[in-house]
């Protein structure tokens, strides 16, 4: 069924972006990942304008992590103070990056940044996380325990000044690497049209220390607060957030991250992790790709706002 | 019956018609409003005419042409190329054309190169090749000549979305004084004002020129989404982001286990 995007001015299949969504958020149930770093390209490689892509994902990624967020709540797995600071420079880095897309829109630059940045942060993320899964599987395989991790253990992110206390994640640390992971975030989160949860989840274990069963609920917090002052920044600069398209989106992705979610129970630890890694690699490559090839068309056309409509 | 309508408008107007030239142009259309609700997939804008000769004016032997033309509202577009960078290809130069038609659709009897001399299709600005092309002040020159690159560029993407379009023998002719063709109008179409133009030629000359328009609307809640993410933009990225959370809440609501 056809249904014409009042935003993205094109008729699109209904059941084409339903299917998306719903294929996206079993991924991101099943991996406990946002899922914007997957349905954004596949958005942008089905034709819609990359723009448009980004800040429609952007709210799509605000139901997704709410979605989840409310069941972290329920289970009390969320340290409220921590998410707190996190979303306030999240909010920061948001703004930061919608102005730098809106900069680059009219410098005619923004896919060119939007693919480098995801083959930059796909494949370094990516990477990581299959050497450390293989290295993991091969640790369970030969019998090994894992490594255990020494919660005492600090590192130089531990000896900044302005420290402050968390009492749930039973951390004292500085604010300065959370105000800079959040404002991070932010920028990526906007920029990109990705939640960031594969980059802030690793970061605030190795970096921060914070025990993995708060971990995930509060980067849904954060990722719920940023993504959604990010759509409502997108809607008042560029215009591009096209509420037809991200409802569908979200109907699609909250339904497939319920399954995803199920079926995620199921599967190894480190095995879902080197699935995951595959797949970000994969996008990765895919970018990198389309940026080295030649193209199939030298010219682009990029209509101007602002003329007869 | 849309069709049927026009064509009942059309006699009726031939009846009506009493001026002292020698030919004249009588044209209606199938649809003066097109508008773009949710199902919107594309339509097509049927052009009628009758060419009326006053009684003075003697039948003559030669064959008449007619061309149809329908502009789009005007709009500034820039046409980037994209270079190789170290290995990576970047959009590097580019060039502004302003005042372009976002839509040209030209149809005529013939080829317009049979139809007449490439002085009349220049003067009146008929077919995309003839199109004047003003160039934005920063980039130099005041229009891109024929054989400009990134004017091709345009025209060539242009053609492919479907938004510039001609038909080199789609006006037909049923009788010999009356004509009619089909303009498709794809689902991409920007909205505004579209004028049509209809030109009679006889031997290579104008003897008749016609204008008239038709207005492409976003209708209903297309339109009012529109103009609300335009013109208030807060209001509807608060509107997205608690539909958002209401859709994240009830399917938590929906799919709880515990």
């Amino acid at each position: 069924m056809q249904i014409y995007l009042p935003i993205a001015e094109m008729p699109v299949n209904m059941f084409i972006i339903f299917g998306m969504g719903g294929a996206v958020g079993f991924l991101s149930g099943l991996f406990g990942v946002g899922g914007g770093f997957l349905l954004t390209p596949l958005l942008i490689f089905s034709g819609i304008s990359p723009a448009v892509a980004v800040a429609s994902t952007t709210a799509q990624v605000v139901a997704s992590s709410s979605s989840a967020a409310i069941t972290y709540y329920r289970r009390r797995m969320i340290d409220m103070k921590l998410a707190g600071v996190l979303v306030a420079s999240g909010v920061v880095g948001s703004s930061i990056g919608v102005g730098i897309f809106s900069l680059l829109r009219r410098w005619g630059q923004l896919d060119l940044v939007i693919a480098l940045c995801y083959v930059t942060f796909l494949g370094l993320v990516g990477g990581l996380m299959l050497t450390e899964s293989i290295r993991a599987m091969i640790n369970a395989r030969k019998g090994r325990p894992a490594p255990l991790r020494r919660p005492g253990q600090h590192n130089w992110a531990h000896g900044l000044p302005f420290k402050m206390r968390f009492k749930r994640s039973k951390l004292y640390v500085s604010v300065i690497p959370i105000i800079a992971i959040g404002v991070g975030i932010g920028i990526l989160g906007s920029l990109l049209g990705i939640g960031g949860g594969f980059i802030l989840v690793p970061a605030l274990i190795y970096l921060l220390r914070v025990p993995t069963n708060i971990v995930i609920g509060t980067s849904l917090i954060q990722m719920t607060g940023t993504m959604a002052v990010a759509t409502v920044l997108q809607s008042t600069s560029n215009h591009t957030v096209d509420g037809v398209l991200a409802l569908i989106l979200m109907v699609g992705g909250v339904i497939g991250a319920q399954f995803g979610a199920r079926v995620g129970a199921h599967v190894r630890g480190d095995q879902l992790r080197a699935m995951l890694a595959l797949l970000v690699l994969g996008v990765g490559i895919r970018f990198f790709v389309d940026l080295v090839q030649t193209p199939a068309d030298l010219f682009s056309l990029a209509t101007l706002a602002g003329d007869t409509r | 019956m849309t069709r049927f309508a026009a064509w009942f408008t059309l006699c009726a107007l031939a009846l009506a018609a009493t001026q002292a030239r020698a030919e004249q142009l009588i044209v209606a259309l199938s649809a003066e409003e097109v508008r773009i609700t949710s199902n919107f997939t594309g339509t097509s804008i049927t052009v009628f005419g009758a060419i009326e000769r006053d009684a003075a004016t003697v039948s003559r032997a030669e064959f008449y042409d007619v061309v149809v033309s329908i502009k789009g509202p005007p709009e500034t577009v820039v046409t980037r190329r994209k270079d190789r960078l170290v290995g990576i290809w970047l959009n590097s130069e580019s060039r502004t054309f302003v005042n372009i038609p976002s839509f040209y659709a030209v149809n005529s009897s013939r080829p317009l190169s049979e139809v007449t001399t490439p002085q009349i299709l220049k003067r009146f600005q008929i077919g995309a090749d003839d199109l004047v092309f003003p160039v934005s002040a920063g980039d130099g020159a005041q229009s891109a000549g024929q054989d400009d690159a990134f004017r091709q560029a345009f025209v060539r993407l242009k053609q492919q979305d479907g938004l510039y379009r001609t038909e080199a023998y789609g006006v037909k002719f049923p009788g010999t004084e009356i004509f009619q063709t089909a303009v498709q109008i794809p689902a991409n179409v920007p909205v505004g004002r579209y004028v049509v133009t209809v030109y009679l030629f006889r031997d290579g000359a104008m003897l008749a020129s016609d204008q008239s328009e038709i207005r492409i609307s976003k209708m209903g809640f297309e339109q009012f989404t529109f103009d609300l993410a335009h013109n208030q933009g807060l209001i509807y990225g608060l509107i997205c982001v608690i539909l958002a959370v209401f859709t994240g809440w009830l399917a938590g609501l929906i799919f709880r286990r515990d």
